[in-house]
């Protein structure tokens, strides 16, 4: 048994390439040559793990992958347990339907990022593709538990149809972030890209770098809401993020809706007065 | 054994189990998380007429609270978990809750038990309530008229000791009342240990029962009364003239054994003739406290229960 298994990437991708079940979970239990055999689908034919990677340790449920592989897809979809550690950019679907465990890209990662998932962590120390923390396609839900810290830009829909757990985004988002929020909550330190929260129902976007907030929202207060507080020095002290304390100590404009739906969710704008 | 001429009797203090839950309380600034944790902790000095027990564990400072804001951590006891989760419920909900800027947390996040607080007083919120969960650990948003109060779904309900004690027989009631105000002072601010009484000292001593009245669960202690000394079977020595007592609730006996070395060591000054401490013989419950055993060992280490 080894402290951490290593993957490290043999030669350049030069095309996608199925992760799918390329989890720490998984791995935990098999030896070197067992994991050397796993089969990744490379379109419509396979390819033995060995054949992409060196691999050094075995039987631990903690990875890491190093190399470029952006092309790789699919890392930790599914996981429910043990730490992933991906030192360089990945690609589309990391952490998509996990329940547990923790992911952490030292790059960025590609679309799809954390989709549907439902438990465990994921952290992207770079930028993010669309639809992070998103829904399966024709899901009624997006994420429904966990939390996903990408502490640069997203591109467009996070955490649409999102019902449970926490997004935070360091950078800006493309639009229509929190599209159909069911519940959960969404905190943007950028600017929010256009149309945000458009149908939510019960979620919460927290909007610190601007927003343009729409029409079906009704402003109610300017306040400091204890959850955001709360919520702020969570990712502070958890991913030790590094943003000054007076984003947690701010006063808030809250606005109610959105007015096509239930309109129980919330969009709080951070004010620097 | 004497301790700068004090006698420090051979016996022990009897304590009992009981149910004990932490209550972190945050607010703007201090001022008013204490406002919140004195109105939390009032009326609560003894289990018999108070239904529980309860007192300001120690400040906290902004680093150490949940949202890092100044605090106040509480611990409350009860005799069972049931009883535990009712008490919460009525004191946050009557004096957290409605004091500005609090928010309300668990201290215990370890316990296995656990009991319904803001889950219950989240129909407060009237269906304008709503939930957030952050760290794997669920709390409600509960509208009121200065904005939110944040609260914890469940609070922990651990194992605690209630009944500890030790009790002081001075030549006077200035020089007992020193010594028990000093003994306060050096328990105050420990980690995982309460004082209930007022000001951390009860007068008031009991036995179990009554020797006149049917039904009354507790009556006083004549035997430690100076007052009686020549008409009950007292246990004063003749030059005493009065009595006070700590009693100390705590999460584990190494709590309450730390505290009451620094609180008999605190309390043994001039004017103090014996340290004592209150038990039935060993029959009301599993906690025993041997002062001789207190004093002579080495310092209990400090932990954090």
């Amino acid at each position: 048994m080894s402290d951490v298994v290593t993957l490290t990437l043999r030669a350049p991708l030069t095309e996608r390439i199925d992760a799918d079940g390329l989890k720490p979970d998984r791995l935990a239990s098999l030896s070197r040559a067992e994991m050397s055999a796993i089969e990744l689908w490379h379109g419509r034919s396979r390819v033995p793990l060995g054949d992409l990677f060196d691999i050094d340790g075995e039987r631990s449920s903690r990875v890491r992958i190093v190399g470029d592989v952006r092309l790789l897809d699919g890392i930790g979809a599914g996981m429910t347990a043990g730490e992933m550690i991906i030192d360089g950019d990945a690609g589309t679907h990391v952490g998509a339907e996990m329940s547990g465990g923790c992911i952490e890209v030292l790059g960025s990662a590609g679309d799809d990022a954390g989709l549907g998932m439902a438990g465990g962590s994921i952290v992207i120390d770079g930028q993010a593709g669309d639809r992070v923390a998103a829904g399966l396609p024709g899901a009624a839900r997006g994420m429904t538990g966990g939390e996903v810290i990408v502490t640069g830009s997203v591109g467009a829909e996070a955490g649409a149809r999102m019902r449970r757990g926490l997004l935070f985004i360091g950078g800006d988002t493309g639009e229509q972030v929190g599209r159909d929020l069911i519940a959960g909550t969404i905190i943007v330190r950028g600017r929010s890209g256009p149309e945000p929260a458009i149908r939510s129902k019960r979620g919460t976007l927290v909007a610190i770098g601007g927003i343009d907030v729409p029409p079906t929202y009704r402003y109610a207060c300017t306040y400091e809401p204890p959850y955001v507080r709360l919520a702020l020095v969570h990712v502070r002290r958890k991913y030790h993020m590094d943003f000054t304390r007076e984003l947690s100590s701010g006063r808030y404009r809250r606005f109610c809706g959105d007015a096509s739906t239930i309109g129980k969710g919330e969009i709080l704008e951070w004010t620097s007065t | 054994m004497e301790l700068r001429g004090v006698t420090i009797e051979n016996t022990f203090a009897e304590a009992f189990p009981m149910r004990a839950a932490r209550i972190i309380i945050t607010a703007r600034d201090l001022y008013w998380a204490r406002f919140a944790a004195v109105e939390l902790t009032g009326f609560a000095t003894s289990v018999i007429g108070c239904k529980c027990e309860a007192a300001i564990e120690h400040e906290l400072p902004p680093e150490e609270t949940p949202d890092e804001r100044p605090g106040m951590s509480v611990l409350l006891f009860a005799m069972d978990t049931e009883s535990l989760g009712k008490r919460l419920i009525e004191r946050i909900g009557q004096t957290v809750l409605t004091c500005p800027t609090t928010s309300c947390f668990d201290g215990l996040p370890d316990a296995d038990r656990r009991v319904a607080v803001g889950s219950a007083l989240r129909v407060f919120g009237d269906g304008f309530q709503g939930s957030k969960v952050i760290g794997g650990e669920r709390y409600w948003r509960i509208p009121v008229m200065d904005g939110e109060f944040l609260v914890q779904e469940s609070f922990g309900a651990v194992k605690g000791i209630g009944g500890g004690n030790f009790i002081i027989l001075g030549t006077d009631l200035d020089a007992t009342l020193a010594a028990a105000a000093a003994a306060a002072s050096a328990i105050g601010g420990s980690r995982g240990v309460i004082l209930p009484f007022p000001g951390g000292v009860a007068r008031s001593g009991s036995k179990i029962g009554s020797l006149r009245y049917k039904g009354v669960p507790a009556s006083t202690n004549d035997a430690f009364c100076p007052t009686l000394q020549p008409l009950t079977e007292s246990v004063l020595p003749p030059d005493v003239s009065s009595v006070l007592e700590l009693v100390l609730d705590g999460l584990d006996e190494a709590s309450i054994r730390r505290a009451m070395r620094a609180g008999i060591e605190a309390a043994c000054r001039p004017g103090i003739r014996t340290i004592t401490a209150g038990n039935f013989g060993g029959k009301l419950g599993p906690h025993h406290f041997h002062l001789h055993e207190i004093m002579s060992g080495p310092p209990t280490p400090e932990g954090r229960p």
